[in-house]
């Protein structure tokens, strides 16, 4: 093994996301901050999204589903045991590279679920502790959002700048909404309506979800690193870790990493873990040891437990006019929180957020004029030509993002026999969605059918449930008691003193919004709690 | 026959057969399969008028290699074209969502059937907002009734 490697102050696994909003602002502050990251750099001239074959390639090479990419930086997920995928990206930037783009805080009663509601856990933290967090990483990111927002509470700080343009297929869904009296608000997305920053102004591509070729959506690649580096961050790429280390004392002390076949150790001061609500809880289990029989920092056995997953639901209207509806950003242009809260006479607790978005191209369009009906005999044939010509340019989509309870029962293990080309184990999904999920999303979306019809759709339907949202969380929960919890407050793990988790399974419960406004509003806490306490900080030896 | 998609029939079609991936017979029994697929409809043509079998199969098996064993596969299979389509429905299919998907695939890649559907240009165009656009979306007080029904949010107790 490499044991050249110089001592690190902090050791972030996973150069994505979160890893990227703690990496800056560690770099910044003075430390030296080494990445280990398992994919490499991704230049935006090779993603997909301003090619005439981006849907074949985004179904393929750019699939969100690391088992249908295949990419050697990937490693191979069971899911068969799981009624979900686990979409993610791996590279500097992470699944940022193909997130929607939607900026959605959580929302106050998130924070309290168990005292609202008496399901789940309360969080061991506020919404008003973590609002300073989300004003700080929405000027990072670079959000667009229209201020006055009435979901949520008046004091938020304006973002950098304000909303995109709702286009027709928002305005035409929003006047349903306003029929019914319901709740809507201009989407909220971490894409650039002007130049800002390293960020160019959106081109409304439409393509998101496959990589923003122009530079225009909030990834970290783009809007953290780069920064971090000038500040001396390395960023160590095509490096797959297979365990932190330990000293005598049980603190963390570095890792060990895979890079290109050969084994090397980093060694660190601190270790802050990024590598996602999959990732993050697979690197755990193997960390192993005979101090730590059943995993690093799992004295609790929760890690990998209570996976959360948000299964989306959508449905579809058709409506005369002709609405643009590739029209990007991809991205949400509305967003509704009226049945968001609890009532409880609609037989299930918690809610959900709704959002629309474009529709990429024709090959998606497929998936949305087949519905739910799987019978390939009712699609083509002398149907299909009609489908598409009544639906292209002619829909608009409402997706059902619920919030998603946590059980024990929907875990992350290691795969006994599965490893990845490193030969590590592979993680396997134990994943179903629970019976008020069912209810929860069915709910929404025969609303949903409702403000379509409101809004003038000719027809509407149900297209699909059970969607995978590349929302992974919950694996590593935060908590006050370290019998019921991996994390405390901050982020840092109850058993090991300096080993810290900053991605999105750290949440305590899903909430119903998406999740990359709370996961970087957390890891900017962390990387604040860590600076201003590294005084008093243990360190591995 | 909708025939909207200028030429005619495959086999009038001006282009040169290309056999790099796929031989004449193989293309023309493409042709027959991906018609029975997307036969054409009120303004949309077949997908053999629309040369699926011809330039755009070779761009999407350029693209997504991946799909020719399938691809080669079907077309290789005897039979009436909606007779093996119909076998692979039932008998196999994940062979034919991949098929269809291959043939719908090259079919979109033409440019004037996403022309047609009322998409701009051959692949996503650049379309920046005017600067007023965000505000002319809003316009006639859209947002009033949202506003006047005030705040939403449930309030919530202070941390046990």
């Amino acid at each position: 093994m490499d044991k050249s490697r110089n001592l690190a102050d902090v050791l972030i696994i996973g150069g994505g996301t979160s890893g990227g909003v703690a990496g800056k602002h560690l770099a910044e502050a003075g430390f030296h901050v080494v990445c280990l990251e398992q994919g490499t750099w991704v230049n935006p001239s090779d993603m997909p999204g301003n090619r005439p074959e981006y849907e074949l390639l985004g179904a393929k090479q750019w699939s969100p589903n690391p088992n249908v990419r295949g990419s050697q930086y990937d490693y191979p997920i069971n899911d068969s045991d799981a009624d979900t995928q686990m979409w993610m990206y791996s590279a500097v930037g992470g699944t940022s590279l193909i997130w929607a783009g939607c900026w959605i805080r959580a929302l106050p009663s998130d924070f309290r679920v168990r005292t609202l509601d008496g399901v789940a856990d309360d969080w061991p933290i506020t919404y008003e502790e973590l609002s300073p967090y989300y004003d700080a990483v929405a000027r990072e990111i670079g959000a667009a959002v229209l201020p006055g927002n009435t979901a949520y509470p008046a004091n938020t700080s304006p973002a950098p700048m304000t909303a995109h343009s709702i286009n027709k297929t928002g305005r035409k869904v929003a006047e349903g909404m306003n029929r019914l009296g319901w709740h809507w608000w201009p989407g909220c997305n971490g894409i650039a309506t002007r130049e800002y920053g390293s960020l160019k102004q959106c081109q409304r591509l439409g393509v998101c979800r496959m990589g923003c070729p122009e530079n225009a959506k909030g990834t970290t690649d783009v809007t953290h690193w780069p920064i971090a580096m000038k500040h001396g961050a390395e960023v160590i790429t095509r490096a797959r870790v297979s365990r932190i280390t330990v000293d005598e004392k049980g603190r963390a002390n570095g890792a060990v990493y895979i890079q290109d076949g050969k084994e090397h150790f980093q060694p660190a001061s601190v270790v802050v873990l990024a590598a996602n609500g999959v990732g993050t809880p697979r690197i755990l289990l193997m960390s192993q040891s005979s101090r730590f029989p059943e995993g690093l920092a799992n004295s609790s056995g929760l890690v990998g437990k209570r996976l959360m997953t948000h299964p989306y639901g959508t449905s579809v209207g058709i409506y005369d006019d002709p609405l643009d509806d590739w029209l990007g950003p991809n991205g949400e242009q509305i967003q509704s929180m009226q049945f968001y809260e609890t009532d409880t006479s609609r037989g299930f607790v918690r809610g959900a957020k709704w959002h629309t978005m474009p529709m990429t191209g024709p090959l998606a369009m497929i998936g949305r004029v087949r519905g739910e009906n799987p019978l390939s005999s009712d699609l083509w044939g002398s149907e299909f030509c009609k489908k598409m010509e009544d639906s292209c340019n002619h829909m608009v989509e409402w997706v059902i993002m619920p919030e998603d309870l946590p059980e024990e029962t929907n875990y992350v293990a290691l795969d006994p026999q599965l490893k990845d080309s490193d030969g590590l184990p592979a993680p396997k999904i134990h994943y179903y969605q629970s019976e008020n999920t069912r209810r929860l999303v069915d709910f929404n979306l025969q609303r949903s059918i409702e403000c379509h019809l409101a809004a003038g759709a000719t027809k509407a339907w149900v297209t699909n449930r059970g969607n995978p949202s590349g929302h992974i969380i919950g694996t590593t929960k935060m908590g006050n008691d370290p019998k019921t919890s991996v994390v405390d407050k901050f982020g840092r793990t109850h058993d090991v003193p300096n080993l810290y988790i900053v991605d999105a399974s750290v949440f305590t419960t899903a909430t119903a919004a998406n999740i990359t406004a709370t996961t970087l509003a957390l890891a900017k806490r962390t990387a604040t709690y860590l600076v201003k306490h590294a005084r008093g900080q243990e360190v591995g030896a | 026959m909708t025939g909207i998609v200028s030429g005619g029939p495959a086999s009038e079609g001006n282009e040169a057969v290309p056999e790099s991936l796929l031989g004449i017979a193989e293309r023309k029994r493409l042709a027959r399969l991906a018609d029975a697929l997307i036969p054409g409809g009120r303004f949309l043509p077949s997908a053999s008028d629309a040369r699926v079998h011809l330039r755009w199969i070779d761009h999407t098996l350029a693209a997504r290699p991946d799909l020719y064993p399938v691809v080669s596969r079907v077309v290789a299979t005897p039979g009436e074209a909606s007779d093996v389509l119909a076998r692979l429905v039932n008998e196999s299919p994940a062979v034919f969502e991949d098929f269809a998907f291959a043939v719908a695939g090259a079919y979109f890649l033409n440019p004037k059937i996403r022309k047609l559907l009322g998409y701009p240009g051959t692949k996503p165009a650049k379309n920046p907002a005017y600067s007023d656009e965000a505000e002319h979306y809003l316009s006639e007080d859209l947002l009033a009734p949202v506003l006047k029904r005030g705040p939403i949010y449930r309030p919530t107790p202070p941390e046990t």
